[in-house]
């Protein structure tokens, strides 16, 4: 093993990108010797015989099929607004260390702009920092980073979507019955959020339903998951809706309500998707999966820094979004392209 | 004529191994090949064997350009190669081991029947078909692990078996087992290339002779024709009238004494007293326990029993009389004393392994001459360069210490001098210091005629000084030749020392093989 | 050559064997003049930067302060695997130390002082049962790691840096400093090493012990007593650069450095080590802690792949070796 130094995504990729020729949208840009000439951005910022600009897109890691799709949808950012978009990240989503150094490694190459999405709230706000003081603009994607000078953050509302699963709940139930809330991990904070979006919008929505239980934690894995739910199920033997706030979580609990014949009959709403969730979902076995959009997530990332260097005014707060899957919906192309995504199309 | 190797150069960076080497090789004769260390033997004979490839000369084989490829390609052509530090793998057995590399196979499958039936006939030609049984070669001596080996070049169909120093760790037996296979070989129409410091050996066992002398042949001749004043004189380029110088001493107070001393596994008992200004030999053969009586009196192995008692000696420099950690330390020492003790109180060693053990060979000789007493010369924990090249300067006009250059390098790796001049560095780094007690385990071996005199005078005159040696030797003339009294060592237990007076290479041998008590 | 001029040709060959020796030592210099010559070619405005230059100056210091310890180890014979583990647990340390409401300089000299601690337990450990290093290190970087994760709570560690960050700021306080203070740290103590290792003492009996581990002991060297210390010492700089972690990343990660020790063995075999022992510098494994960070930094700045950086700097390693074998092979007879 050799220093893991983070890199720029490969030439060859970007060059790929920038050659791939007319794009499903017909506006990609031709090759790096003629920039796109129907560039929307700043005319006056890219004179003619500058190359496309690159734009640095941080992920937590490059392993997981998360970070594919926003890899993608920064790509499709990229070709419309004509900029190289360069993709690099750690192997491992605890290594800070090393997304530091790539980081830094982008400060070093001059690129244009950098979004990242930060392992850690703290340990990456120095290298921001750095970033923003030589003049390279930072939006933060998927988890904050505790530092006002990035130009914006996107990612998901997670109250917002915690809010949505109670509301799909609470419909369900026609606004009554008992209720149990699986939490996920103590610490994480994204999924603390969707777990009090979820509270307090029962609380005030449907203000008849009673919650049972809210202080058990699924732990880390679906291992840990799978046994709490078995203990809750046991514990609470009359239930009517149950909702978990991530994919592991949501995963055990399933495994619990088949085990004990009772998939199907209490309501089950999830957060997340994977193959087996949806297969579930198809069977009537849970109700609804709240689903992000890591594609949305690339996508308006590399936006808000494109608009951000024109000098258009952008948010301080993107939300890319949680929608709501069901039986009925999930054949619906838009939910389609959630669960399925076409990636192939923006990463060749 | 068998080989014919005409004009032979070679030269390594700075130094000029060969300039001009003529050897012939009668088919079934023994050929010795002799020289100071550093004449070029090992040079000549790596480049027979293929691992170099000479500058400039002409090689022919049987009358055909003899130019191998490699160390497999000369073994092709029928070279054999016995090394000095022998290449067997311990774990096998001898079957295994003489038919390493080229085993038969029927089927794929080790043949071991043709192994045996190989290796049987191999061993029966040296007159040692039962080392046959052996399943681990590890367990044999070091006799038999040479026939072993020879049995392996036979298995090659070698034409010219190259011996390099054989005898040198094998006991009296053994070398006459090596004798008659040599015979054997020779009966075969097998020529042999026999290397030796022995002369005597030389004489006894070789037909032909040369010698080597600075990178040049200076002589050829016939055996029978020669007397071993007469080698001398070729191998030194000048006569030494006495092999033996004789220094003056007397013995004065005991110094060390033993009583009862075991180790973990040998000596089982050893009991000794030696005195100021005394040689005193230990003889013995190669596994009695001689080597392991020296490192248990040093503090590299443990004592297990008894007593090593060494006396204070008055004079000492106060200076290094801190460095003995405690009053106890020059009284018993029933646990053992580590070495920088027993330096500190005097004692100090020179190994018998010095590529592995007595120098750090890719060390600068100036590190290796001062290792053991580097705070010495040291202000602060600051090693003094200046202090270590005065002290090498003083040291290499003493004991004559010579480099292949004009000047002596005190920053070339000690690995580049020649074997002698090695040993005295590793006799330098002793004399460096305040010791009393010499502990000499082979301090000649290896080396040529020249510097072993130089190291016998220099024997004397330290016991002269008032030193006590101790002088282990597998080689009797030498023992008889410098010390005032010797004794022998069997299978671990010491006996009593007797006057060089009333010893003769027979009584020794007797004693030594267990033969009769005194 | 012509014989008769034996003495003149002697000399002249005392010359080019010195030469040769020269070539060696220049050999991670030039390699490293090298690859920085290859990447300002390619990219001269950025490479050559001075924001690029700091930068790759403070991704140094972590795996260049570890190659200082680990070069004293190398000389000795030995290896320490556990080095990547102790900087993992050192900075955990002082992130501890740090929330537990402790001043920045105890911190610090908590940190430093386990690196030390662990270092010296590895040396006990390897001379008191006589086990093989790489089998002792192998075993306490398990031990480290774990012990830093159980520090952690298996998270992250939270602590005001109070300050402390500064030591790895690339735009360092006061401005004069030109690049953080940690590289200044990692220069210094690299100069300290260098005399410590050729001048004292301990320095050529750390030699002697890799060189001739039975020559050490025939001489007297308290061959034990030295190795500890050796130990100690690759501690001692494992707790710096833990603490140097800590500043970097200004929480205590339990999963830092994971896989450090190799890339710390690397740059001191690029720069010279033998792990047979006996050999190697401090300054190669400075030159091949930097070669490996310019590389790594040049490769990044060009666009070049990431495995591509990997196979690189195994292939210069296994020149390194290579180059120092043929050279070794050459001059013995």
């Amino acid at each position: 093993m050799t220093t893991r130094m983070g890199l720029l995504a490969s030439a060859v990729l970007c060059m790929a990108i920038g050659c791939s020729g007319p794009g499903a949208d017909g506006r990609t840009g031709t090759g790096k010797q003629a920039p796109p000439s129907d560039q929307p951005q700043s005319p006056e910022r890219s004179p003619a015989k500058e190359p496309p600009r690159t734009i640095a897109v941080i992920p937590k890691g490059t392993t997981h099929e998360f970070w594919k799709s926003v890899h993608a949808g920064a790509n499709k950012a990229g070709r419309e607004a004509g900029v190289t978009i360069a993709w690099k990240g750690p192997v491992r989503e605890d290594d800070r260390a090393e997304q530091i150094k790539v980081v830094e490694n982008f400060i070093a190459a001059r690129v244009a702009g950098i979004v990242l999405a930060p392992l850690d709230d703290k340990a990456l706000v120095p290298v921001v920092k750095d970033a923003i003081g030589e003049g390279i603009p930072v939006v933060i994607i998927d988890s904050d980073l505790s530092f006002a000078g990035r130009v914006s953050f996107v990612a998901t509302d997670n109250h917002a979507g915690g809010a949505a699963a109670a509301q799909r709940l609470g419909t369900l139930l026609g606004g009554k019955g008992k209720v149990a809330m699986m939490r996920y991990q103590e610490g994480s904070a994204s999924t603390m959020k969707r777990e009090q979006g979820f509270l307090d919008a029962l609380q005030k929505k449907f203000p008849e339903i009673e919650v049972v239980s809210s202080n058990q934690y699924g732990g880390a894995t679906t291992e840990t998951a799978y046994k709490t739910a078995e203990n809750l199920l046991v514990r609470f033997g009359e239930l009517d809706g149950i909702f978990c706030p991530n994919e592991s979580t949501t995963f055990g609990m399933l495994r619990a309500l088949q085990d004990a014949k009772r998939a199907g009959t209490v309501r089950f709403v999830g957060f997340d998707a994977s193959s087996k969730l949806v297969e579930a979902l198809g069977q009537g076995q849970i109700h609804g999966l709240a689903v992000q959009n890591p594609f949305a997530m690339g996508n308006l990332g590399v936006k808000a820094l494109v608009d951000h260097l024109a000098g258009s005014p952008v948010d301080k707060r993107i939300d890319t979004g949680v929608e709501m899957i069901t039986a009925d919906n999930m054949g619906q192309p838009p939910m389609q392209a959630l669960l399925s995504p076409d990636l192939d199309k923006w990463l060749k | 004529m068998l080989l014919a190797m005409h004009g032979i150069r070679k030269r390594f960076g700075a130094v000029c191994a060969l300039s001009g080497v003529d050897l012939r090789v009668l088919p079934g004769e023994v050929h010795a090949l002799i020289g100071e260390n550093g004449a070029g033997k090992s040079t000549l004979m790596k480049i027979l064997a293929g691992v170099l490839s000479p500058d400039d000369g002409d090689m022919r084989l049987a009358g055909a350009p003899y130019h191998p490829t490699g160390p497999r390609g000369a073994q092709a052509l029928g070279i054999a190669m016995i090394h000095q530090e022998l290449n067997l793998a311990d774990d096998l057995g001898v079957v295994e081991n003489i038919v390493l590399g080229r085993e038969p196979r029927r089927l794929g499958w080790f043949d071991r029947k043709a192994a045996v039936q190989r290796a049987r006939v191999a061993l029966a030609r040296l007159g040692r078909e039962e080392l046959v049984d052996n399943k681990r070669i590890g367990d044999l001596g070091p006799g038999p692990r040479q026939l072993v080996e020879v049995a392996r070049a036979l298995t090659l169909d070698a034409r010219i078996v190259v011996m390099d120093e054989p005898t040198s760790s094998l006991s009296q037996e053994d070398t006459e087992h090596l004798f008659a296979a040599i015979t054997r070989l020779k009966q075969a129409g097998v020529s042999v290339i026999y290397i030796s410091h022995f002369l005597e050996e030389v004489l006894r066992i070789a037909d032909r002779y040369t010698v080597l002398r600075d990178g040049r042949s200076v002589h050829t001749g016939a055996v029978a024709q020669t007397s071993e004043p007469m080698l001398v004189r070729h191998m030194v380029g000048r006569a030494i009238d006495e092999v033996f110088p004789r220094v003056e001493h007397t013995p004065g107070p005991p110094l060390l004494s033993l009583s009862n001393v075991a180790g973990t596994r040998l000596p089982v008992n050893a009991s000794l007293t030696l005195y100021r200004g005394e040689i005193l030999g230990l003889f013995g053969l190669i596994g009695a326990g001689r080597s392991e009586l020296l490192r248990v009196l040093y503090g590299l192995d443990p004592v297990r029993n008894g007593d090593v008692r060494v006396a204070h000696v008055a004079g000492r420099d106060a200076e290094r009389a801190h460095d003995v950690p405690s009053p106890r330390a020059t009284g018993t020492g029933v646990h053992g004393r580590a070495p920088w003790v027993r330096l500190a109180q005097g004692v100090g060693l020179l190994s018998e392994n010095r590529k592995d053990e007595g120098l750090a060979l890719t060390m600068t000789i100036a590190d290796n001459l001062t290792l053991s007493h580097l705070s010495h010369g040291a202000r602060f924990g600051f090693v003094s360069r200046a202090w270590q090249r005065e002290r090498l300067r003083r040291w290499a006009d003493v004991l004559a210490i010579r480099t292949g250059g004009p000047a002596l390098d005190a920053n070339a790796p000690v690995g580049t001098l020649s074997g002698g001049n090695q040993q005295k560095v590793a006799l330098a780094r002793l004399l460096d210091m305040d010791i009393h007690v010499l502990l000499l385990d082979e301090p000649t071996r290896g080396i040529d005629v020249g510097s072993k005199t130089e190291i016998y005078r220099l024997i004397g005159e330290l016991a002269a000084n008032g030193k006590a040696i101790l002088f282990v030797s597998s080689y009797v003339p030498e023992l008889l030749g410098v010390c005032d009294r010797i004794a022998v060592m069997h299978r671990g237990t010491l006996l009593p020392a007797a006057p060089v007076a009333d010893l003769s290479e027979a009584t020794l041998m007797t004693q030594a093989t267990g033969g009769a008590k005194t | 050559m012509a014989a008769g001029k034996r003495t003149q040709d002697s000399r002249l060959t005392t010359v080019s064997d010195r030469l040769v020796r020269m070539l060696k030592w220049l050999g991670p210099f030039l390699a490293l003049a090298l690859v920085i010559a290859l990447f300002a070619g390619l990219a001269p405005d950025r490479f050559l930067s001075t924001y690029n230059l700091k930068t790759v100056a403070t991704q140094t210091v972590i795996v260049g302060l570890g190659a200082l310890g680990m070069t004293f180890v190398v000389i000795s014979g030995g290896i320490d695997l556990s080095v990547g583990s102790l900087i993992a647990l050192c900075s955990v340390i002082t992130a501890v130390a740090l929330r537990a409401g402790h001043g920045p300089m105890t911190a610090v000299l908590l940190g430093v002082s386990s690196g030390v601690l662990a270092g010296a337990v590895n040396g006990l450990l390897i001379t008191g049962l006589r086990i093989v290093p790489f089998i002792v290190t192998l075993g306490t970087m398990g031990i480290a790691r774990g012990l830093a994760k159980y520090l952690a709570d298996e998270q992250k560690v939270d602590a005001d840096a109070l300050g402390l960050s500064g030591l790895m700021a690339k735009s360092p306080d006061p401005a004069w400093l030109l690049v953080a203070p940690g590289v200044w740290l990692l220069l210094g103590l690299a100069v300290i090493s260098a005399v410590v290792l050729k001048r004292t003492v301990f320095g050529v009996h750390t030699f002697a012990i890799g060189s001739n581990e039975a020559t050490a002991h025939l001489c007297g060297i308290r061959v034990n007593r030295t190795k500890v210390l050796i130990y100690a010492l690759a501690g001692l700089f494992a707790g710096l650069a833990g603490v140097l972690q800590y500043c970097r990343l200004t929480v205590g990660d339990p999963t830092t450095a994971l896989g450090k020790e190799l890339d710390i063995i690397a740059a001191v075999v690029i720069g010279g080590g033998s792990l047979a022992g006996g050999s190697g510098g401090v300054l190669g494994s400075l030159i091949g802690a930097f070669l490996m960070a310019f590389l790594a930094n040049g490769c990044t700045l060009t666009g070049v792949p990431n495995y591509v950086q990997e196979i690189i700097i195994g292939a210069i390693i296994v020149a390194a070796v290579a180059i120092d074998a043929l050279r070794q092979h050459r001059d013995s007879p």
